[in-house]
């Protein structure tokens, strides 16, 4: 769970006291049980039923009772080494030293996966030592590595638009099937099983968190007795015809200039193109066909069919509007459109991670907490099918499951040192077990729910959360997650570079540099060309035709 | 070495060198290198895979360099006698500047002529001229040096008004020590904080202070980074804003280094407050001048943090600097060849403007009749 979601919970007590109590009491019980809470294992708690293990972890170190310390992350370690120590014996990895690379962001991340992996190294013999990067070092650190062949790392946390530069290249190790049984991937949201975190049929990637961008609206702006008196838009049609039609109009919270939908239309570092996506996937994402901004057969952009051409126009359309923008929107990216205008009331629209439906609620900048609504992706009223050339006047879904989320990968240099490398996927799955990915996403860790398991709302309202406010914060994300018609990105190598590129085309065409929507994304269909000719033609069919499943 | 009576002090003899030992120091040089090239040679076959060996790494060519270093230094001892000591002042300065930066910047040459997107599988290849031509072709470069040529010929403005603080600051005012150290805050600002304080929140337009204060000014939609020109101002003012108390402080130790009976006689003279200042003051901080604004130049030519931070170089490139754009494209697009080659040409760029400056303000300073 993202750390202002629990902080929020904490504050404004939609924590049940009386489950608060409940839960110390059971777990001064459990810590008189097993032990762990001195550090002497008596008896393991994995021994406990599982139901009761799950139940008994979310008490750790209980629901409103502060934020979790190191010592809580090891406790959980510790309860949740069960299923690695029925694979692997006490010392056996004595000697195996790994390196772990993972992130620092916010003191979580490689700061949680330490704590749970200290029992780990005590009760296996091995040690782990840490490469933490911040986030702005990260593609850098990790491309550089790759190219220079200096992996100097044997597990990895990545994110998977980053398999194609890593499993294209043969550069980790094939997930052993003990593994796949300890982590149960059956339990995994839809868009999460393969083919992301595969390769050419093999599998690679322990998933610890899922993303994807949800919709935000306003709803006193949207329903009865709201500002437009309208329902809440459910497709970019209407999106657009609400934005115009707001304009000039006076926002209910601020008394300022009334807006619709936020495009950010500066770019951010490759970022800012998962908005324009977000736009365009519901044209041109067709449930017949799984690629939509390729085609896999020769690398042809689709960027400039008509569908995109139609999401990019639809921004024009909005920008040649008087006051349909806040001003100076031509310089916000998305950190701004969420950060800055939404949570701080500006705009009554918003597609974003979920750290925006957090914040929301949870943050003291954010004035919309009371009003703010949440849902899937907007659809359109037609799509674009690029097999037939044609428009197809049909309703169509497609959640962008923007970055996919987070994942362990081992990487191959342990392959032929077989000690080293069941260590390494032992310590990977342990990270990825069911039981310790429901406290980690209960707890502030960094990642969201993106198992089935997650969403068992009863578990939740068990350990003392407000059910309520907890359907209602994990329910977009998980309609968007088992989608049929999800939008997945090419996980092929330089996936960023295209979508940075593209940001400098597109500030070029919002900025009136181009004649036309056409010429714009032209423009980037060029650009992408050559990037695809730079880093090899044959190689990216080859790579995204996997990452496809294909 | 030529020696003269009577400085008997200062003189270095030459030393009697005899055979054996130039023997010796030779094979120091030569075998030392030997080596060097011998270890490099190992380590090629082995990266390449023509011999069995194999090595985690380069470190070995490392240290048979410091080797040589070490066996060049002893060997113009051995060589030279005292005056191979003399040599041995700024030997080693002279390789380890080699090492740091021309043998760096000859790797960078060869990496600029170079195919190198790093998430090519087949890495580094050479393609000769292509990486100019996408330059010559390349529309956001081009744009990127125009909007240079705008931020530098900013910095006569900024000249004008540093020289007019520094001539305020120099003169008899009441808390000039308070204004002195007030007015070089900015300077002690990162670039990034000045982007994030004033381009991000001050100037943020609907809750921003200046947004305020211009909607109450009458702006009723107050829009600092919307219009191109008027954004590339704003990224020139902030950038001002952060740099003129740089010029400022150089300017103000010039005009300390004045010999004030200069000015006395002036007035002396009967020249009046301008005219002492356009006639004396002016020409003698010329030299001062000049420094503190080639300087200043080139900071400019590196801006890019601000850029970066706030506008991301636009809208639609107006404020994009070379640096930002070539941050994109090396950081951004892992395109490490190309970025590398625009780096090098806006290096020669800078070399040779900066050289015909320097040549241009020697010709007016020093006129040859």
């Amino acid at each position: 769970m993202r750390r202002e979601v629990y902080n929020y919970l904490q504050r404004t007590g939609r924590l049940k006291r009386r489950d608060v109590l409940k839960g110390m009491a059971g777990m001064g019980t459990l810590a008189a049980f097993s032990g762990v809470s001195t550090g002497a294992s008596v008896r393991p708690a994995w021994a406990a039923s599982h139901g009761a293990l799950r139940a008994e972890i979310l008490k750790i170190p209980g629901v409103g009772m502060g934020s979790p310390t190191d010592a809580d992350w090891q406790k959980v370690g510790e309860m949740c080494l069960g299923p690695i120590k029925e694979v692997v014996s006490e010392g056996e990895f004595a000697g195996v030293e790994l390196t772990f690379m993972g992130l620092n962001n916010q003191n979580l991340h490689n700061f949680l996966f330490r704590g749970f992996l200290k029992p780990w190294e005590a009760y296996t013999g091995a040690k782990i030592n840490w490469i933490d990067l911040a986030q702005a070092d990260y593609n850098a650190r990790l491309q550089q590595s790759i190219a220079t062949g200096t992996v100097d790392f044997d597990i990895i946390e990545m994110g998977a638009p980053f398999e194609g530069d890593v499993l294209g290249r043969g550069m980790a190790s094939e997930m052993p099937d003990w593994v796949a049984e300890i982590i149960d991937m059956d339990d995994y949201v839809d868009y999460l099983k393969a083919p992301v975190g595969t390769w050419d049929g093999k599998t690679y990637r322990v998933s610890i968190d899922g993303d994807c961008h949800t919709f935000a609206y306003r709803k006193d702006y949207f329903g009865e007795g709201s500002l437009t008196g309208r329902d809440v838009p459910t497709t970019w049609q209407e999106i657009n015809e609400v934005s115009k039609m707001l304009a000039g109009q006076s926002d209910p919270l601020t008394g300022l200039d009334a807006h619709g939908y936020l495009d950010p239309l500066k770019g951010w570092g490759g970022f800012g193109f998962y908005f324009l996506e977000n736009r365009a996937a519901p044209y041109v994402k067709h449930p017949d066909d799984p690629a939509w901004l390729f085609d896999p057969d020769t690398m042809k952009p689709r960027v400039n069919n008509p569908g995109w051409v139609q999401a990019i126009q639809d921004v024009m359309d909005l920008i040649a509007t008087e006051n349909a923008y806040p001003p100076d929107q031509i310089n916000a990216d998305p950190g701004t459109t969420a950060f800055q205008q939404f949570l701080a009331g500006t705009g009554s629209m918003l597609t974003w991670w979920g750290d925006v439906g957090s914040s929301a609620r949870t943050s003291d900048t954010s004035v919309v907490g009371d009003v703010v609504g949440f849902g899937i992706n907007p659809a359109s009223d037609r799509r674009y099918n690029a097999a037939s050339g044609e428009w197809e006047d049909t309703m169509n879904e497609a959640p962008n499951m923007a970055y996919l989320g987070w994942g362990v990968y081992v990487m191959a240099t342990v392959e032929g040192d077989e000690k080293k490398k069941k260590a390494a996927w032992s310590a990977a799955a342990h990270l990825g077990g069911k039981d310790l990915s429901l406290w980690a996403s209960a707890y502030p860790s960094g990642f969201q729910p993106y198992r089935n398991s997650h969403f068992q709302y009863d578990e939740w309202e068990e350990a003392g959360y407000d059910r309520e406010y907890i359907e209602d914060y994990l329910g977009s994300n998980l309609d968007s997650y088992n989608h049929p018609n999800a939008a997945l990105e090419p996980r092929i190598p330089g996936i960023f570079q295209y979508y940075s590129v593209a940001e400098d085309e597109l500030a070029k065409g919002f900025a009136g540099q181009y004649g036309s929507a056409q010429e714009t994304a032209d423009a980037i269909a060029a650009a992408w060309e050559t990037i695809t000719d730079q880093i090899g033609r044959d190689q990216q069919i080859e790579l995204y035709k996997a990452s496809l499943g294909l | 070495m030529a020696t003269e009576e009577g400085d008997l002090l200062h003189v270095v003899t030459d030393d009697d060198i005899g055979p054996g030992r130039r023997r010796i120091g030779h094979l120091l040089v030569w075998g030392s290198f030997g080596l060097l090239i011998a270890v490099f040679a190992v380590l090629t076959l082995a990266q390449t895979g023509r011999i069995g060996l194999e090595f985690g790494n380069w470190r070995p060519a490392l240290y048979a360099a410091l080797f040589w270093g070490i066996c060049l230094g002893v060997a113009q001892v051995v060589l030279y006698g005292e005056q191979g000591k003399r040599t041995l002042f700024i030997l080693p300065a002279t390789l380890f500047v080699i090492a740091m930066v021309v043998f760096p910047l000859v790797f960078a040459l060869g990496i600029a002529f170079s195919n190198w997107n790093l998430s090519s599988l087949e890495g580094r290849s050479f393609n000769g001229f292509d990486n100019v031509v996408q330059m010559w072709n390349d529309p956001f470069y081009w744009n990127a040096l125009k909007n240079m040529v705008w931020y530098t010929l900013a910095i006569i403005v900024e000249y004008v008004i540093a020289l007019g603080l520094a001539l305020i600051l120099a003169s008899e005012i009441k808390a000039r020590k308070f204004f002195r150290v007030a007015f070089l805050l900015p300077l002690m600002l990162s670039p990034v904080a000045v982007s994030w304080m004033i381009g991000k929140s001050m100037l943020e337009g609907r809750f921003g202070p200046i947004a305020r204060l211009a909607r109450w000014l009458g702006w009723d939609r107050p829009a600092f980074f919307s219009d191109p020109e008027i954004a590339r101002t704003m990224i020139m003012i902030m950038d001002a804003w952060t740099f003129i108390p740089f010029m400022m402080i150089m300017l103000l130790a010039g005009l300390q280094a004045i010999p004030r009976d200069v000015q006395e006689a002036a007035r002396v003279d009967g020249a009046s407050g301008w005219r002492g200042f356009w006639e004396v003051t002016f020409p003698l901080m010329l030299p001062v001048s000049i420094t503190a604004i080639l300087i200043r130049i080139i900071f400019k030519l590196k801006l890019a943090d601000i850029i970066i931070n706030v506008t991301s170089g636009g809208p639609g490139g107006a404020t994009d600097s070379v640096t930002s754009f070539i941050f994109r494209e090396y950081r951004d697009r892992s395109n490490v060849g190309y970025g590398t080659l625009l780096a090098i040409v806006y290096l020669v760029l800078i070399v040779i403007s900066i050289t015909i400056f320097m040549k241009l303000v020697d010709r007016w300073m020093n006129p040859r009749y």
